[in-house]
């Protein structure tokens, strides 16, 4: 016999304007082992909680059932509600009459029989429930930032002012993502570099912080407050330790390689650093254009270096991390327009894509900040495209966010820059940040011309061999243009880094529909992610801009800080245990466990867990025939009392 | 047609000879019960016990079901034909028992007999196999002749049913059953100790022999026999009201190859279908 | 009057629940026939759970988890997509309607296809009528 309470809330109209809420408690004092069913208006607000904790006390019980917003939102705050009172928090049900119930119905009728049936089932679960104990485990306080992009770079430095040891782990040789590659940040036009690398020098000075280029993780096992995390250095074949940056190697070498940097607008050498500023200053060999791994014979940088710091025989190496938590700042992809053929980016060579302009109106890019065609003449128009994959249905239909203030950005740009004319064809202009509508007026003035109309088409002209022809409709005069221009820059759809999936699977993360990793709760949560312990910052979830950037990656430091600033923590006890009594040996569970928590005891020819490395799937528990194995809070017995009394209204 | 009595002979020679020289422990064979038609599952333990051996047309039982009887390390002889040897495999793959301590006294053999119907039962189970898929020694010569048989054609009447005729079949036959659980004691897969439907924590099913609990036991066994029944068709010769068991397990067998492409027990190298996936299993599956 | 049948959904925390959530807070109208139990993973669910629910009178049985690939616990939905065909071929083949049991995939962002494969399988299972195979006698 248990003693169960019962307590629907209202939520003010969200549940009752759908669900009788009287009648279900009226119904629920009907049920087996229910001695009291109330009703409130706001379940979770504090009179709420109090109501809840007070009949805990006066009625005695030992089962709470909440009949609510949606366990995802609130089963956390009731937990705390009820242990408070002494009562374990695993003995807490919650009924989900909101989200799957009163917002899903417009029809009372139909929402109030479904409120009863909901919790019959969960009164019959909650007389099965058991008390679980926490496992309270060591938190490692050191924290893994994966991406050097301004988000990681963001995060790493906050973190590691307070003390905290941060490693700080890069794909490319340095640090600084696709901020370093701008020029101007908008709307306020200051020098992207010199914001960016101050940021960037004080990572590398800072005492906490390890950095890791040219590293990439390869395996996360573990949990919250216990990462096992291997990261991958790849091999540079130029030791760091040795090297002194004076970078006489770079000017010897005679490879030439393509500057993913300048988004392939100019040539690098083989033994390079990627441009002037980055961070670490130390040169990495490119074996695809390096002359020594192409024919055999070269060795040029390695007779100039002092040093002795290149090294051709290197391998990549693995270091092995633990962690407490992690940040996932792994940043976007601009999306490769090449398939759009209708735009003819990659063979018209007047078509240009943002990353790319970016780089020609940087002083330290290829063409040292002057606008310039391939051909080396300055453009006299110019045709800015937004929406160039997005909002599309035919390909991403996000909306990326930031090309609407970049392309007013490039405008400018290209009017300080050149005389030529510039136009805009934008779909709607969405200018929706601190200080970006004065912006746009100000663009606006600056004699830039706006068509409403998404670019359609670019073609060669017909008439003048050389230039381009950009077709739309614009859609205030409804009349077809065609408009010859110089120069197209085209604004891609900001899109997942091309190993997202990877990324997504290696740290357990979800994505949402277009590729993003999803933050747990888009409102309430939205830096956190399924897997406890690991958050997210930056564009990795999602398009925005520097600022939102940078405030999540500031929001992700203190969601870790959370964890790694206690020594200790409590784990969700949630897991599977073996009966040992009754298990046949037959080591499905070892099979099918994706943590390897099971294990075969020859000796007792049974499997026991490891309740450290489970993560409460259940899984092993499905796979076990002889229902040896116990998930817990999700036992046999609970799962098909549920099923019972929801079957039974 | 097979030379029982020349097979007879081969085995208990064999057996003598790994008895006496002691490199086993025991010899899982066949001696003689009732009559004729009631052959035993017989273990021979000592050079002695050979000469009660014997095999003929009726030497029905799953020999592979008494190996999990010993204790692990335990050098046994088994003698398989094709179905006990494809349950031996299993029985490997589930790591119950290691190939190393087992040599395999393989059977071929064909115009095997159902001892209650005296019909011929090749083709309707043993998954229409003659030879052992995997052995140390051979008995008697492979057999290579007469067409491949499908052990699925019998199948084929029950799946043109109607939805509803099945139904109504399938009742009918599991409303006989009194739950003697002939069919798990005889099923060489069955070694779980206890069955799921002896718990109590939680009760599955009714144990009384009621038409709802009778369908979850069954159901739930057939989904637990699932990609490792090996047609020997035991089960159904054990049960005393005849409810043709075989037939749905043989239905269960033919989805699982179908949609992960491999009968069970006939490589030692093959994973288990149902503790296993492959990332590009299709959703028609579940269609 | 018309037959509402009863709907058992067993759905994974991360993504089918998660969904489901979401098509609430969308305010999307979906009929309420289903009931819905939470599991972590798709692969708990214990195939008789599936022929325990049709016994207990559950017209149809729907189970969601998250798309294969993206299984908060990497592997879980590809065992699951195994067990659980099986269960349906042997429901199948026992004589129930195997579409009286649906295996779906649906994301955490997917409620707008949570409400549209519950309102789908709602007038499919309606269509098919009440489910009297399995059930026991006497269960309301």
């Amino acid at each position: 016999m248990s003693r169960i309470g019962v307590f629907v809330c209202h939520c003010g109209l969200n549940i009752a304007k759908t669900v009788r809420v009287s009648e279900l408690v009226e119904f629920a004092r009907t049920l087996p082992d229910v001695v009291v069913a109330e009703e409130y208006k706001f379940m979770c607000s504090t009179p709420g909680q109090e109501l809840i904790q007070n009949d805990i006390k006066k009625y005695k019980l030992d089962r709470v059932i909440v009949a609510a917003c949606s366990p995802l939102m609130h089963e956390k705050t009731f937990r705390k509600v009820i242990a408070a009172t002494g009562l374990n928090q695993y003995l807490l049900t919650i009924v989900n009459v909101r989200e799957q119930t009163s917002w899903v119905t417009s029809d009372i009728e139909v929402g109030t029989a479904k409120g009863k049936a909901l919790i019959n089932g969960a009164v019959y679960r909650a007389r099965l429930l058991s008390p679980l104990v926490s496992r309270v485990i060591d938190v490692n306080p050191d924290i893994v930032v994966v991406g050097g992009g301004i988000a990681g770079i963001q995060a790493a430095l906050e973190l590691a002012d307070t003390g905290k040891q941060v490693y700080l782990v890069e794909k490319s040789p340095t640090i600084g993502g696709h901020m370093a590659q701008f020029d101007k940040t908008f709307p306020t036009l200051d020098c992207s570099a010199c914001i960016l690398t101050p940021k960037m020098d004080a990572v590398l000075q800072h005492k906490n912080i390890k950095m890791m280029t040219y590293c990439e993780v390869t395996e996360v096992k573990g949990y919250v407050g216990n990462f096992d995390i291997i990261v991958k250095q790849k091999a540079r074949y130029v030791d760091h330790d040795k090297c002194n940056a004076c970078l006489a190697c770079t000017e010897k070498c005679p490879g030439k390689g393509v500057s993913e940097w300048d988004e392939g607008l100019a040539k690098k050498k083989a033994i390079s650093i990627p441009f002037p500023q980055a961070v670490p200053q130390k040169p990495v060999i490119d074996r695809d254009s390096c002359t020594f791994f192409l024919k055999g014979k070269c060795r040029l940088c390695e007779k100039v270096c002092e040093q002795k710091a290149i090294d051709f025989e290197q391998q990549d190496t693995f270091v092995n991390i633990k962690a407490g938590a992690i940040i996932v700042a792994t940043g976007y992809d601009l999306m490769d327009t090449k398939p759009l053929v209708q735009y003819g980016y990659g063979k018209l060579p007047g078509v240009y894509s943002a990353l790319e302009v970016e780089r020609l109106f940087n002083s330290a890019g290829p063409t040292g900040g002057k606008v310039t065609l391939r051909d080396g003449s300055e453009p006299k128009s110019i045709a800015i495209l937004h929406c160039i994959g997005s909002r599309d249905k035919n390909n991403h239909e996000h909306c990326s966010r930031v090309c609407c203030m970049y392309s007013l950005k490039f405008a400018h740009l290209f009017k300080e820059k050149t005389s030529a004319d510039v136009y805009q064809f934008y779909i709607d202009m969405r200018a929706a940040g601190k200080g970006y509508e004065e912006f746009y007026n100000r663009i606006i003035e600056e004699d830039v011309k706006f068509i409403r109309g998404k670019g359609a088409r670019i073609t060669e002209s017909k008439e003048e061999p050389g230039r381009l022809v950009v077709e739309a409709e614009d859609t205030i005069t409804t009349k077809f243009i065609n408009l010859p221009v110089d120069m197209v820059v085209l604004s891609p759809a900001i899109v997942p880094r091309a190993d997202a999936k990877d990324v997504q699977r290696m740290f357990n993360l979800s994505s949402d529909k277009h590729g993003f990793f999803m933050e747990r709760h888009p409102k309430l949560a939205p830096l956190s992610t399924m897997t406890e312990g690991v958050f997210i910052a930056g564009v990795c979830q999602g398009p925005k801009d520097i600022p939102d950037t940078v405030a999540q990656a500031l929001g992700a430091a203190a969601e870790v800080l959370t964890i790694v600033s206690k020594d200790k923590m409590e784990l969700e006890a949630t897991t599977a245990i073996v009966n040992p009594a009754v298990c046949c040996g037959c080591q499905n569970c070892v099979r099918v466990c994706p943590y390897g928590a099971p294990s075969f005891n020859e000796q007792k020819n049974v499997c026991e867990i490891n309740e450290a490395l489970c993560k409460g799937c259940g899984q092993c528990a499905a796979a076990c025939p002889t229902s040896a194995i116990i998930a817990r809070h999700f036992t046999n017995e609970q799962v098909l009392a549920e099923i019972e009394g929801l079957m039974e209204y | 047609m097979t030379n029982f009595k020349q097979i007879e002979e081969n085995l208990k020679k064999e057996a003598k000879k790994l008895l006496e020289a002691g490199s086993v422990a025991v010899v899982l064979a066949y001696t003689k019960g009732a009559d004729e038609k009631h052959p035993q599952p017989f273990a021979a333990k000592k050079a002695d016990d050979v000469a009660n051996i014997i095999f003929n047309e009726y030497c029905n039982h799953n020999l592979a079901r008494y190996i999990v009887r010993y204790a692990p390390g335990t050098k046994i002889a088994v003698a398989v034909k094709a179905a006990d040897s494809r349950a031996v495999v299993v029985l490997i793959q589930e790591e119950k028992i290691k190939r190393e301590n087992l040599i395999l006294l393989g059977i071929p053999v064909s115009g095997m007999k159902n001892q209650k119907t005296g019909e011929i039962i090749d083709e309707k189970t043993t998954g229409g196999l003659t030879n052992p898929v995997v052995y140390d020694v051979l008995l008697g010569e492979e057999i290579h002749t007469g067409k491949p048989v499908s052990p699925y054609t019998v199948l084929e009447q029950y799946e043109k049913m109607d939805k509803d005729a099945r139904f109504a079949f399938w009742k009918a036959q599991f409303d006989k059953c009194i739950r003697c659980y002939a069919c798990r004691k005889a099923c060489p897969m069955c070694y779980c100790d206890p069955c799921f439907i002896d718990q109590t924590k939680p009760r599955w099913a009714d144990k009384s022999p009621q038409s709802h609990g009778n369908l979850m036991y069954h159901l739930t066994r057939f989904q637990h026999l699932a990609g490792r029944c090996i047609d020997c068709g035991e089960c159904t010769r054990a049960c005393p009201v005849d409810i043709p068991l075989y037939l749905f397990h043989k239905k269960v067998a033919k989805d699982c190859e179908e949609m992960f492409k491999q009968a069970a027990g006939m490589k030692i190298e093959d994973k288990l279908v149902m503790v296993d996936f492959r990332v590009e299993d299709s959703d028609k599956i579940l269609e | 009057m018309e037959f509402e049948p009863k709907i058992l959904g067993i759905a994974c925390n991360w993504c089918t629940y998660t969904g489901a959530d979401l098509a609430g807070t969308t305010r999307l109208k979906y009929p309420q026939n289903l009931r819905v139990v939470r599991v972590m993973c798709s692969s708990r669910i214990n195939p008789s759970f599936i022929f325990r629910a049709f016994q207990l009178g559950a017209d149809g049985v729907l189970v969601g988890g998250c798309h294969p690939g993206d299984c908060h616990y990497n592997t879980g939905n590809l065992y699951a997509r195994r067990r659980l065909a099986v269960t349906k071929k042997i429901l199948d083949f026992a004589g129930l309607e195997p579409s009286r049991f649906r295996v779906e995939w649906i994301s955490a962002s997917e409620g707008n296809k949570f409400a549209e494969v519950v309102k789908e399988f709602t007038e499919h299972v309606q269509i098919l009528g009440p489910q009297t195979k399995f059930k026991i006698a006497g269960v309301s």
